[in-house]
């Protein structure tokens, strides 16, 4: 089949294609075809001679050429006006839209460091946690070398508050990766909290942790969930918080790229250097 | 339908009964079959709703007997071929056979009747489809409707397992509806390609045309492979060949491979358009140009191209190697980042906009919110252990059904809410409207989100009862519950439709004050929808004329 | 439409648009090429997925289609539907040039040795059946090779019934130079024709023993 050729032969009309029930016929027919194989094979034939029928008629429509009917002009016409009242535009990137981006930020460096410092402050309470209620500092290591090593994870009270190497090794190597990230995650964090930067790190964020701790622990270690005094838990997070958000708010901070142009970033321009065709 | 009825039209013969059912019968006009493709989606929505209702019922409450096991699965093999390709397919053509032209500034589709044939195909497919609900006795008497699943997974398929002609049924309805659909498809791509308005570049169409560009290619490309699979399936039930039958050395898992090679396009075939809406209405409603238009089309693209290739995460039970699997699970996982990529350019375009909550955008919100949900469970079940884990049980309904329901099907809803006004020239009503999408969507979320909890608890799906002591209890007859307030919202639409047919408000020609060309005509379209052929300068023609001030072809 | 034109004129004509030049048929008939090459690309990758795996015994491909031992039965059918390509080039030309004899006389040319690949097709069917007793039912080789063969089969039927229906139009002097281009969409109708049967060949005839 070819397109059809919509044009416009005469002014008070438009030629659109004419209605034809060659289709119908055509389709009714190739679906009696197709019944005939589940019903009787003489539903097929007539579905082929109809099929056919349809067609032919068909051709005619098409063969040699389109046929047409012409479609007089209804009275009504439509008409889109101009609106009256100006056009609002956004905001553009000058008054940012409830984007908030840090300008400034501290250096990644200063998280690590304070997630050190925070982490060996947690230490300090854990430890002496440790020696007031079971009388050994290793119970809070062993607690969390426990987690991974499967030797340990049956060990009861008595057993946890004795020395263990590799529970020491990796308690110690736990507790200083998690302190390091979760340091850093706080430098990186903090400079994109609004108000409140202490209450942030010093509550919110070790509730937070703690309630994911308590929450995964069945998963990680379901026996552990006894041997955890979690009034000190908070303790020992808030204290991490506290030392990580002193040493990482004292650092210097450096501005980001955030307010550079375009050109700035891909390094085509250097910064401070008014654009080219003044601002846009 | 008399609103749609031109007369007054000197050419026509009187509209008498028969005359006007000529007319229907024999039109070659897009925009009748248009209607004509939506009103029998529609018609096939309810018949299989009502399928859906008997399941819930029979399940409500544990060791149920209301129904036998054949009747259950037949319910569920008819409802979902059903709600595939009897509503989903017709619905997302026949909106496309009416709006496309009129966006891209043209009179018909490329083949006018090649549109018309396409469309009764579809019809007389699912009518035969149905019929063998009288016709399917065969042989040995046995079966009525097919009851094989949407899927017809082999060797449930072949003779052995599957007496009489109920299968063939199932094979033949389809076939013959997929061939219309192919035609459409194919009538669809050309008239995108070849028949936009002078101006309208590839990158000025509005993105409902990008998005039913890419759903049509689809439709071409994966639906023959189905006709083929089916037609291998008819030659083993008929003239005795071995394709899938395991006792002649066929292969079961070649069916399931071909079946989802056609099968998980197909779930996109219907989602995109849902997506297609949405892009329309959405900054309508906002007051603001779509967000990110080059991504959107980018997206669209890629997900056309990446849901080709992912079908296997439908086999992840099936045993395939770990490296098979795993590439599946990549790909599926990848799928993921164009779909989330539309979902922040419609965020975008909401935000700092002038919203305005008509019904369209109420359905339209909702789309967002309960696709999002379906597409993160989609991301769940693309990881094989968890997928291992919940396959084949109520977890997967949920799923599919916020994907479809929750995504196409509202959608739908507020594609006829938006569009009804042009087709009808008269307003559905507001209240009524309401009143629909918060039962709906109250309804659909207390039917299908404890669905996530049965299945997690290890309910599986298509059993047609189960005992009274799994646990299960509650979260079925909460399902059961939500259905009778989804049934209470389509009846809102149904009158809504039909109060407002009778005397709904006038629309004119631009009642939401839209930007694409479909609104620069009257309401309903004449014949010939533009009297003169229009020129666009940008991708919102309409915003041009209302703006002379500020014209977007400006910016772009 | 006119008037609103006047008025976005009045405020600053934007450039004047170009239309496009793709023709609807051409497309029309390219993608409905494209999902025949699904269709039958579905079809080859099943008879590629069960090639060697009939139980032995059974009849082989080798059995009974293997190209040195019967060259001439398949070889030089398929050498008269390659050929009927470049007749129906020809005719095409002929016709864009208005010169309707040349068009009707390689037009016939092409129907003749289409119909001459239909006859040896059946002749070699009659042969597997009726000689080595091969049936679709016969096993996983006799599925594939008689749904595979058989439904090229139909699309050269289909197509030479299509051209017929051309050449009587053209006996009764209604094919006119300006019908060009759509007997040329026909002609890629049957180029798509002749190519599938060239990836039928290698799959069924070469791969497959
Ligand atoms: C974010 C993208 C999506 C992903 C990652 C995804 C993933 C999956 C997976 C892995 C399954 C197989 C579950 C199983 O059977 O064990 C599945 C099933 C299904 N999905 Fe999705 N899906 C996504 C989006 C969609 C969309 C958009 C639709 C349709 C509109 C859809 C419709 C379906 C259907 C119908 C099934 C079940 C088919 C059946 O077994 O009957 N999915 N999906
Ligand atoms: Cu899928």
């Amino acid at each position: 089949m070819a397109p059809d050729d919509h044009s416009n032969s005469k002014q008070q009309g438009i030629d659109l294609p004419a209605p034809t029930s060659a289709p119908f016929v055509c389709a009714f027919g190739v679906t009696l075809i197709f019944s005939g194989i589940v019903t009787n094979w003489a539903v097929s034939i007539l579905g082929f001679v109809l099929a056919l029928v349809g067609a032919i008629r068909w051709w005619h429509e098409v063969l040699p050429d389109n046929q047409k009917e012409c479609i007089p002009f209804q009275s009504e016409r439509p008409i889109v006006k101009p609106k009256v009242g100006g056009v609002a535009h956004l905001m553009t990137a000058d008054s940012p839209h409830r984007a908030r981006l840090p300008m400034e930020i501290h250096p990644y460096g200063a998280g690590i460091k304070g997630g050190i410092a925070g982490g060996i402050v947690m230490a300090i309470i854990a430890g002496t946690w440790g020696v007031v209620s079971h009388g050994s500092v290793w119970y809070p290591v062993n607690i969390l070398g426990s987690t991974i090593l499967p030797t340990m994870q049956g060990d009861d009270a008595a057993q946890l508050a004795q020395w263990h190497t590799a529970s020491f090794v990796f308690g110690i190597l736990i507790h200083a990766i998690m302190s390091s990230l979760v340091g850093l995650l706080y430098g990186i964090i903090l400079p994109m909290v609004p108000h409140f930067r202490l209450a942030f790190s010093a509550i919110a964020i070790p509730l937070m942790w703690t309630g994911l701790t308590w929450a995964s622990l069945e998963v990680i270690n379901p026996l552990l969930q006894n041997e955890i005094n979690w009034l000190v838990f908070i303790g020992s997070q808030v204290g991490f918080g506290i030392t990580c958000w002193f040493v990482v708010s004292r650092s210097e901070r450096i501005g980001t790229m955030q307010n550079w142009s375009m050109l700035e970033r891909i390094g085509v321009e250097s910064p401070n250097v008014p654009p080219i065709g003044g601002d846009e | 339908m008399t609103a749609l009825d031109h007369s007054g039209n000197p050419l026509r013969a009187k509209a008498t009964f028969l005359g006007r059912m000529h007319e229907w019968v024999s039109t070659a006009d897009h925009k009748k079959l248009g209607v004509m493709y939506v009103t029998t989606g529609l018609l096939f929505f309810l018949i299989g709703g009502l399928e859906a209702t008997m399941m819930r019922w029979q399940l409500a409450v544990p060791d149920s007997s209301l129904l036998s096991p054949s009747d259950f699965n037949r319910l569920f093999t008819m409802h979902g071929t059903t709600m595939v390709f009897l509503v989903g397919m017709p619905i997302l053509l026949g909106v496309a056979n009416y709006i496309i032209p009129m966006q891209i500034g043209a009179r018909d589709l490329a083949f006018p009747r090649l549109n018309a044939f396409g469309f009764w195909l579809f019809l007389f497919g699912g009518l035969l489809l149905y019929f063998s609900y009288f016709g399917a006795q065969g042989l040995y008497g046995m079966g009525s409707s097919p009851d094989v699943g949407w899927f017809a997974y082999a060797p449930l398929t072949e003779r052995t397992y599957s007496r009489g002609h109920s299968t063939d049924y199932w094979i033949l309805g389809l076939l013959v509806s997929s061939f219309g659909s192919i035609a459409t498809g194919i009538n669809l791509i050309t008239t995108i390609l070849t028949m936009r308005c002078p101006g309208m570049t590839l990158m000025k169409m509005p993105v409902m045309v990008w998005v039913m560009l890419i759903d049509a290619i689809l439709i071409m490309i994966a639906m023959p492979p189905l006709a083929a699979a089916q037609v291998m399936l008819l030659f083993d039930r008929l003239m005795g060949a071995h394709f899938f039958d395991v006792q002649g050395g066929g292969s079961a898992i070649l069916w399931q491979n071909l079946f989802w090679f056609f099968g998980h396009p197909e779930v996109y075939i219907l989602i995109l358009p849902a997506f297609a809406y949405v892009s329309e209405i959405i900054p309508v409603f906002c007051r603001k140009v779509i967000f990110g238009y080059p991504l959107m089309v980018a997206a669209t693209v890629s997900i056309g191209f990446i849901s080709l290739g992912v079908w296997v995460h439908h086999l992840f039970a099936l045993g395939l190697s770990p490296m098979v699997n795993t590439i599946f699970m990549g790909s599926t996982m990848l799928i993921a980042i164009p779909t989330g990529l539309k979902m922040f350019n419609w965020v975008g375009t909401m935000i700092g906009g002038k919203i305005r909550f008509d019904t369209p955008m109420l359905f339209s919100t909702g789309f967002l919110a309960l696709f999002l949900i379906g597409g993160l469970t989609g991301v769940m079940l693309s990881v094989v252990p968890f997928d291992w884990q919940v396959s084949d049980s109520y977890f997967v309904v949920g799923h599919f059904h916020y994907v479809l329901f929750g995504g196409l099907v509202f959608a739908i809803f507020a594609a006829i809410y938006y569009w009804f006004p042009k087709v009808t020239g008269k307003m559905l009503s507001e209240t009524l409207g309401k009143w629909q999408f918060w039962l709906l969507f109250i309804g659909f979320n207390l039917t299908f989100g404890p669905m996530h909890v049965s299945g997690m608890l290890g309910m599986p799906r298509r059993i047609y009862t189960y005992h009274a002591d799994r646990g299960w209890e509650l979260w079925n007859m909460l399902s059961s519950i939500g259905v009778l307030v989804q049934i209470a919202g389509v009846t809102f639409f149904v009158w809504n439709v039909i109060q407002s047919l009778r005397k709904g408000k006038d629309a004119g020609a631009d009642p939401w004050d839209g930007w694409t060309l479909e609104w620069a005509t009257t309401s309903p379209p004449p014949e010939y929808n533009f009297e003169e052929i229009p020129k666009v300068y940008s991708c919102r023609p309409l915003w041009d004329l209302k703006h002379p001030e500020d014209p977007d072809w400006k910016y772009e | 439409m006119t008037t609103l034109k006047a008025q976005s004129m009045t405020v600053q004509a934007p450039p004047e648009p170009k239309s496009q030049l793709l023709n609807s048929g051409k497309c029309g008939m390219l993608c409905l090429i494209v999902s025949e090459i699904a269709f039958f690309g579905t079809l080859l990758a099943v008879y590629l997925f069960y090639i060697g795996k009939d139980p032995v015994g059974t009849i082989a491909p080798s059995d009974v289609l293997d190209v040195s031992v019967a060259p001439m039965k398949v070889v030089f059918n398929s050498i008269f539907l390659l050929t009927s390509s470049i007749w129906i080039t020809l005719a095409v030309r002929c016709l864009a040039r208005g010169n309707i004899m040349g068009f009707a006389l390689w037009w016939l040319l092409t129907i003749l040795f289409g119909a001459e690949f239909l006859v040896g097709t059946g002749m070699e069917w009659y042969g597997l059946i009726a000689v080595e007793g091969l049936t679709i039912r016969t096993n996983l080789f006799g599925s594939g090779f008689f749904t595979v063969v058989g439904f090229h089969a139909a699309h050269v039927t289909i197509g030479l019934f299509l051209l017929s229906l051309v050449f009587v139009l053209t006996c009764l002097g209604k094919m006119h130079k300006r019908h060009a281009e759509k007997v040329e969409l026909l002609s890629w109708y049957w180029h798509f024709v002749d190519g599938i049967w060239i990836a039928v060949f290698t799959i069924v005839y070469i791969l497959g023993n």
